[in-house]
């Protein structure tokens, strides 16, 4: 028979580093049903037969928070057969607090004090064999970082669960409300199943528990009879109920305590040291900003850059040299070898079209891979002539030249698709749609990773908890926590790690608003789309993509101070009042496990709903009816695909921002796939006329244009994004209302831009104009409503 | 007086704490206890960083002004 064994103690005791160290890589991590906590189960490394449950982090036993209702259900349905109450050694009188609850539900427990390494240090000495007696339960010193005194613990929890002795606690209340319980017990529970549970009961009904009331199914009669006992008991200790169970519980402590803790000399902890400087008023926030540009610099814009490209241009693009080696020279050659033949192809190009060959110097266009904005350029004859000898002698350099060329994986799944014949539209299938959907999702996976060091680094080293409390000031106006900043910063570089990283954020409320508001920061995928609008549109003005930016921040705090005002977001603000873990160096396989635990559960959960929809999106752009019939399409045949045909169908609903004509829905719809593929489809379907950019500029106006850019920065991100926002929010219902709210957000904003805009870029004041400044002013109520949830 | 306005570095005794139950509640576990020992660290614009009990806890403004020491 198995024997379940569960961990129990505050937040930030070392229970985690426990757990990892008793079940190494034999674990279960999940969520508890229907929450959002984490729920991690492992196989004991010693025996096979001893499963580990590690409770969330909890100070109490009381039904307030979603961690303390699981663990204690967990304790009272589940019974599991012993739990080991982790303590935090330099800190043991606030820890014993939940102790002291613990050993009341009536099931065996041993104690293992943490940390010991860090008390040695601080020259402090525990009396655990006395601490032992004076609790009843057996105690032993750990170290769960250092790997100290683990087999210990456990064989002790084993053996504590095969007497399966059921814990008495030697804690006794004051005379007057064990008088009380005695008459609870006798009033409701003498029939209960598990009279293990009796006293637990009783305190909690003492306490007026709700939950306990309901889950014992007490009758009006019988709480009012109880409430007579609690009163009486109230009057004489002159206080409330549950305040003389907590003051109690401090003062047996108290008692306990001071013979069997002797502490060194009190002065500042080399953490309070730290502090001083970390948080200080003055450090605060340059410190604070230092780090982030550090975080940033490494996992956005360089090491993270680098491993984006690589996924995403290298195995899941053509190919990539081997640590790279010959991709400079590669690079030289292949850029050396295109400016040569630009200018030849140039020079046939006005043959064409002229009929003659020029006779001096000479223009020809230049495309910009990216953005596709073209630009020309002037060669004389002997630029030509010199491109000319320079095309001829020398051939298009191959990479495989250059350094060990690995072939991406579409290369090597194409090749192998054309050796075995298969017909076009499977191969179309697997290379389009099953290769690039996979590839969407894992091509993001590294920089993931790389952020997810720095996150899981800052958190356990004890900077994470103090960042909430320097930030929280500036965001706890928008409804979002101090720890919103990280996801948002991230955010700029790529949607996908931002809305994991918020993560860190423990309220629940505050994890949603952030997780909801995030992908309105434009990504870096959005950014090539941005210069092409601000290319074709607007002439390349520059002021185009700092607008996108400003958008992008207003979006967050106007919709931070609407919804908080909505029923979604209800309530007063939990005040800030949260534990700050000393300061230490995490080990290495913390964080490694850390990273690694959140990005794998990144590609399995986000993985299914990003491939499904990269392969509806592929099929509906290639297939369409044609004059011969249903088929599959060539790239340039966008115009008749069963796409286009649902951009036509729905083009109606972009009437009123300006762009309702089926090429921009569709753009926008590809842009769910990547945002960077709006690009690409514009790009297909204006291509007929030869010139992009001005057939976008003839399509759009400047109002429009505008509308059709803040519509597709705001609205739903991409699917990999919206996998991560599913994941995230672990519930069907709040992804749709994040969705939802997302593109009716940036629906608003579009039509203000082109109804307001309208009037600004000399096209007049319409009817529609005044439903842009209703728009307005429906955001603006919206913002300074009075908020009917809030108390007072 | 209020713990927002105790000097940083020195104990003090909690005499009493005000505000809706859950929260006081939510102090009590963490350590505030009337008759306990307070020590205000550090402090930024009113939000302050305390000892209690050994752990530090980081309270904001609106809250500490509801711990009278």
């Amino acid at each position: 028979m198995g024997i379940r064994i569960a961990l129990a103690g505050n937040p930030n005791c070392g229970k985690t580093t426990l757990f990892n160290a008793l079940t190494g890589s034999n674990q279960f991590v999940g969520n508890w049903p229907g929450v959002t906590v984490e729920y991690k189960e492992g196989k004991y490394k010693g025996e096979k037969e001893v499963t580990i449950v590690d409770l969330p982090g909890i100070y109490s036993l009381s039904p307030y928070t979603l961690e303390e209702v699981v663990s204690r259900n967990y304790l009272i349905d589940e019974r599991p057969d012993a739990i080991i109450n982790v303590i935090d050694g330099t800190n043991l009188e606030r820890n014993l607090y939940l102790t002291t609850q613990i050993m009341e539900v009536g099931i065996p427990v041993v104690v293992a004090i943490n940390m010991m390494d860090v008390v040695e240090k601080n020259g402090d000495k525990i009396n655990t064999g006395k601490l032992s007696e004076e609790i009843g339960v057996p105690v032993v010193e750990i170290s769960a970082l250092k790997n100290k005194g683990l087999s210990d613990i456990v064989n002790k929890a084993i053996d504590a669960a095969k007497e399966a002795k059921p814990q008495a606690p030697k804690h006794r209340f004051n005379g007057s409300v064990e008088h009380a319980f005695a008459h609870i017990e006798e009033l409701c529970l003498h029939d209960i199943a598990d009279e293990n549970l009796q006293r637990w009961y009783s305190i909690k009904l003492f306490e007026r528990d709700e939950k306990v009331q309901e889950k014992l199914g007490l009758s009006q009669e019988v709480i009012s009879h109880i409430e007579k006992d609690i009163q009486s008991c109230e009057q004489e200790l002159d206080d409330d109920a549950e305040s003389i169970i907590t003051g109690e519980r401090y003062n047996y402590i108290g008692t306990i305590i001071g013979d069997c803790v002797k502490k060194a000399a009190v002065g500042l902890s080399s953490s309070d040291k730290i502090d001083r400087v970390l948080t200080n008023r003055w450090l605060a926030l340059p410190i604070f900003a230092l780090v982030m540009w550090l975080v940033y610099y490494i996992s956005v814009t360089t090491v993270g850059t680098w491993a984006t490209d690589w996924a995403n241009d290298g195995v899941f693009g053509d190919g990539w040299h081997l640590f790279a080696i010959g991709s400079a020279d590669y690079n030289d050659a292949a850029e050396e070898f295109a400016a040569n033949q630009i200018i030849v192809d140039g020079y046939d190009v006005y043959v064409e079209e002229n009929g003659t060959e020029p006779t001096g110097d000479f223009e020809y266009p230049v495309e910009d891979e990216e953005t596709l904005e073209v630009t020309y350029e002037t060669a004389s004859l002997e630029d030509y002539e010199a491109a000319k000898a320079y095309v001829e002698s020398n051939e298009e350099p191959d990479p495989a030249n250059y350094g060990v060329w690995v072939p991406g994986v579409p290369v090597l799944v194409g090749n192998l698709l054309e050796s075995l014949n298969v017909n076009e539209i499977v191969s179309g299938l697997i290379l389009d749609g099953i290769v690039a959907g996979v590839g969407a999702v894992l091509g993001f996976v590294p920089q993931i990773f790389v952020l997810f060091i720095f996150l899981a680094f800052l958190e356990s080293c004890g900077y994470m908890a103090r960042v909430a409390f320097i930030m929280d000031r500036i965001f706890r106006r928008f409804g979002l926590s101090g720890k919103s900043f990280i996801p948002m910063l991230i955010g700029t570089g790529c949607g996908i790690p931002g809305i994991m990283a918020s993560r860190t954020i423990e309220s629940d409320r505050d994890r949603k608003m952030t997780i909801m508001t995030t992908t309105f920061i434009p990504c870096g995928a959005k950014l090539p789309f941005i210069a092409m609008v601000a290319g074709a549109i607007f002439g390349g003005a520059s002021w185009v993509a700092p607008s996108a930016y400003f958008l992008g921040i207003f979006a967050i705090i106007v919709s931070g101070v609407m919804l908080k005002k909505t029923k979604l977001f209800a309530g007063d603000p939990a005040p800030f009042v949260m534990e700050l873990p000393a300061y230490h160096w995490p080990t290495l396989g913390n964080v490694l496990r850390s990273m690694w635990e959140r990005g794998w559960s990144f590609i399995k959960k986000a993985g299914t709903i990003i491939l499904l929809s990269t392969i509806v999106v592929w099929f509906t752009t290639f297939f369409g009816f044609t004059a011969d019939g249903f088929r599959m399409l060539a790239e340039d045949e966008i115009d008749m695909s069963i796409l286009a045909s649902i951009g036509k169908a729905f083009a109606w609903i972009f009437i009123p921002l300006g762009f309702g004509h089926w090429e921009a829905t569709v753009a926008s719809i590809t842009g769910l796939v990547a945002k960077e593929n709006i690009v690409g489809t514009l790009g297909i379907i204006y291509s007929a006329s030869g010139d992009v950019y001005g057939a976008m500029n003839a399509a759009f106006t400047a109002a429009s244009g505008f509308a059709f850019l803040a519509f597709n920065l705001l609205c739903a991100p991409c699917f990999a994004a919206m996998g991560a926002i599913k994941r995230e929010m672990n519930s069907a219902k709040w992804f749709w209302t994040a969705i939802g709210y997302q593109c009716g957000f940036a629906w608003v904003i579009g039509l203000i831009s082109y109804q307001v805009g309208k009037v600004f870029t000399g096209e007049g004041f319409t009817v529609g104009t005044i439903f842009g400044i209703a728009a307005i002013c429906i955001l603006i109520y919206g913002i300074f409503r009075k908020d009917k949830y809030k108390a007072n | 007086m209020p713990l927002v306005l105790a000097p940083a570095g020195q104990a003090q005794m909690i005499k009493k704490i005000g505000g809706q139950p859950e929260v006081r509640r939510h102090l009590e576990e963490l350590g505030f206890v009337p008759g306990g020992y307070v020590t205000v660290i550090s402090e930024i614009g009113g939000n302050l960083i305390v000892n209690v009990k050994e752990s530090r806890i980081a309270v904001d403004k609106k809250l500490a002004q509801k711990v009278m020491v």
